[in-house]
């Protein structure tokens, strides 16, 4: 049972001076608070949110950088048993108006009482958050005082915070045209941190994690946030911005801190390696190094292989699971003594049977399929035929899942929610089989892009593609296709243009259809293919079929197919 | 005998491959969907190779890199002579 009754119960727990959290900014600059620290800085920020009105149960956005304000920010609104939720703070690549629309309409799903901006919130982008009468607008800054009282003295005179009250949000895509908030009690994220600390073997006393993952991300936020702060662990964590315009820096921060343990989704394990010099990857020690786990993307063993050969990682580190917001965060993990198993399977069989019949490793056209571990203890995965009867050990079917940390709900929409879960077993829309009780994901029933662990829906950029005057509504397909060259997912479009004389113009035609998509997304397609009008596939019902465009799609153009070139050279 | 930017112009036109399309200092790369972040630090790296200087980590940001002709701002802006 949970030593705590909430999270902020655990966090008052944690030793004062023990060092929280350090913000590596680069060689010259970083920040560290310690945990008396914090919580002075946060008591301080829930008495503000107090006289502004904010009391139990008011949901609470926060949009600041990456950094200790922001988590502040986040537990001054538990702290009241508010319920804050994390979103992504405005990038220079989007357009005002579209982030403005995307935010309104997640603020008035979450019925948002006010929304939380930093003091350097940039002034030109002042009128994206301000929601009017809807939701209250408060900046906050980041400074300590006072003493290192009681937290929950704060919440006095207000309902106590159970272990079933809502704790936060936390949203399951980077995208904001279908972001679903999914809602989480204190008991659910307890939980998790209890099953996984104990499957990882968490140590307050010598763990130290290294994170660049995005808090509104539930890798960043619960692995990286909320087990370091119910765990008492120090954390050391730079902005993912800074993290992607040179992931070397990865490699210095965790030799600078002696980091133990760190979460990347598996494209970071092939990034990091392919943009350092190599000339420079015998510079780091990385010995410190406990556990390096790879999720949030399906993992590949040949990543994984190349980040270990480049920095002479010793056995064992590398590690594995299977998460989603949905559950606060893992469903599985890899045994930390063993590691992920890979084992290799029948391309043929595979493919039409949709069964794994084993195969000695290596063999010539096999495929090999990396282990996400087992699932965590009070957890239960099935695996769901089309029609919905339970699959046996090595058949491919949908992944469902059952335990004490599933969410509450998407926040305010029943109507999903009630489309996710049956019989109390949320359908997660993942592909995958199990052998000798291990889980394999493998690929997704639901539609949806895996960009670099990020997820987004194909719809939204469809949605942006198809208002082009020159292409003709509702026939445009986005998908994702493996890159192996990037360990994740590229983006690739197929749009038909309304009449085959416009293909003429296409060198004008993508530049315009690409510079639409980043202005209200903010990503990048890696191709956009042009065809003329009945190009797509369309399904019975007249609507573009997915799988069938995708596949006449690699027909004509063999060299987009990076899935089979990797599974098919992929090694141990 | 070419410049350090017509050298980067060049680097881009190869990692972006588009034949035809015409590249000059001003053209935005970032913002128009033309490179994605993860193409962000081979840009960075070759920069700091061509002015021979090391760039801080956390000294740039995706906009300082939207052009051939911020790129080379802000390496004199944050750059450092490398040791």
């Amino acid at each position: 049972m949970f030593r705590y009754a909430n999270l902020i119960e655990a966090l008052e727990a944690a030793p004062g001076d023990r060092p929280f959290i350090t913000v590596w900014i680069d060689e010259e600059e970083s920040e560290t608070i310690t945990f008396a620290e914090f919580r002075n800085v946060a008591r301080d920020q829930a008495s503000v949110y107090r006289e502004q009105g904010i009391a139990a149960g008011d949901r609470v956005v926060i949009i600041m950088p990456q950094g200790i304000p922001a988590m502040t920010a986040f537990v001054a609104a538990m702290i009241l048993g508010a319920v804050p939720a994390f979103l992504a703070y405005p990038n220079f690549k989007i357009e005002p108006s579209k982030y403005r629309s995307g935010l309104a309409g997640v603020t008035a799903n979450l019925k948002a009482k006010a929304v939380i901006i930093d003091e350097e919130f940039p002034e030109e982008m002042l009128e994206c958050v301000s929601l009017g009468e809807s939701a209250k607008l408060l900046r906050v800054g980041g400074k300590a005082s006072g003493t290192d009282s009681s937290l929950l003295a704060l919440a006095e005179g207000g309902p106590k915070i159970g272990r079933e009250s809502l704790t936060f949000i936390q949203h399951s895509a980077g995208t904001t045209g279908l972001q679903k908030g999914v809602a989480l009690s204190h008991a659910a994220v307890l939980w998790q941190i209890e099953h996984l600390g104990d499957a990882l073997r968490i140590n307050g006393d010598s763990d130290r994690i290294y994170s660049w993952l995005p808090l509104y991300h539930d890798m960043g936020l619960i692995a990286c946030f909320m087990l370091p702060m119910i765990c008492h662990i120090p954390v050391v964590m730079q902005s993912p911005i800074d993290w992607v315009m040179r992931p070397e820096s990865m490699l210095q921060v965790v030799s600078e801190h002696k980091c133990t343990l760190a979460w990347m989704p598996n494209f970071a394990f092939q990034f990091i390696p392919r943009r350092t010099p190599p000339a420079r990857w015998k510079e780091y020690d990385l010995s410190s190094l406990r556990l390096l786990i790879n999720c949030s993307e399906p993992v590949r063993a040949s990543s994984m292989k190349e980040f270990e050969t480049a920095f002479g990682l010793k056995g064992g580190v590398l590690q594995s699971s299977y998460a989603m917001a949905e559950n606060v965060f893992a469903v599985t993990q890899s045994d930390i003594d063993h590691g992920p198993a890979t084992i290799w399977a029948d391309t043929q069989q595979f493919r039409s049977t949709h069964k794994v019949i084993s195969v000695a490793p290596h063999t010539p056209g096999g495929l090999a399929f990396t282990s996400s571990g087992t699932v965590l203890s009070n957890q239960k995965i099935q695996i769901l035929s089309e029609s919905g009867g339970i699959l046996g050990e090595n058949f491919v079917g949908e992944i469902v899942i059952q335990g004490d940390c599933l969410f509450e709900g998407y926040y305010n929409r029943p109507d999903l929610t009630a489309l996710a879960m049956e019989d109390g077993w949320y359908h997660t829309g993942d592909l995958g089989f199990l052998h000798e009780c291990e889980l394999y994901v493998v690929g997704r029933k639901k539609d949806l892009l895996i960009v670099g662990g990020e997820n987004i829906y194909p719809q939204d950029i469809e949605e942006i593609v198809a208002s082009h005057p020159a292409i003709h509504d509702g026939r445009v397909v986005a998908m994702g296709l493996y890159n192996a060259d990037l360990g994740t997912e590229d983006i690739v479009v197929v749009a038909e243009v309304e009449s085959e004389k416009l293909l003429a113009t296409a060198t004008e035609l993508e530049p315009d259809i690409r510079s639409r998509i980043v202005a209200a997304l903010g990503v990048a397609v890696r191709r956009l293919f042009l065809k003329p009008p009945k190009w797509i596939v369309k399904s019975t019902a007249g609507k573009p079929a997915r799988s069938a465009t995708r596949e006449k799609l690699l027909q004509e153009h063999p060299e987009l197919d990076g899935d089979v070139e990797v599974r098919h050279g992929e090694s141990e | 005998m070419s410049t350090e930017r017509d050298q980067m112009i060049q680097h881009i036109a190869e990692l972006i491959r588009k034949p035809g399309m015409v590249l000059d200092e001003n053209t935005p790369l970032v913002s128009s969907g033309l490179i994605d972040s993860m193409a962000l630090v081979d840009l960075l790296l070759k920069l700091e190779d061509l002015t021979h200087k090391r760039i801080p980590a956390g000294k740039v940001q995706p906009k300082d890199m939207d052009t051939v002709a911020r790129m080379f701002a802000t390496a004199e802006r944050v750059g450092k002579p490398r040791k």
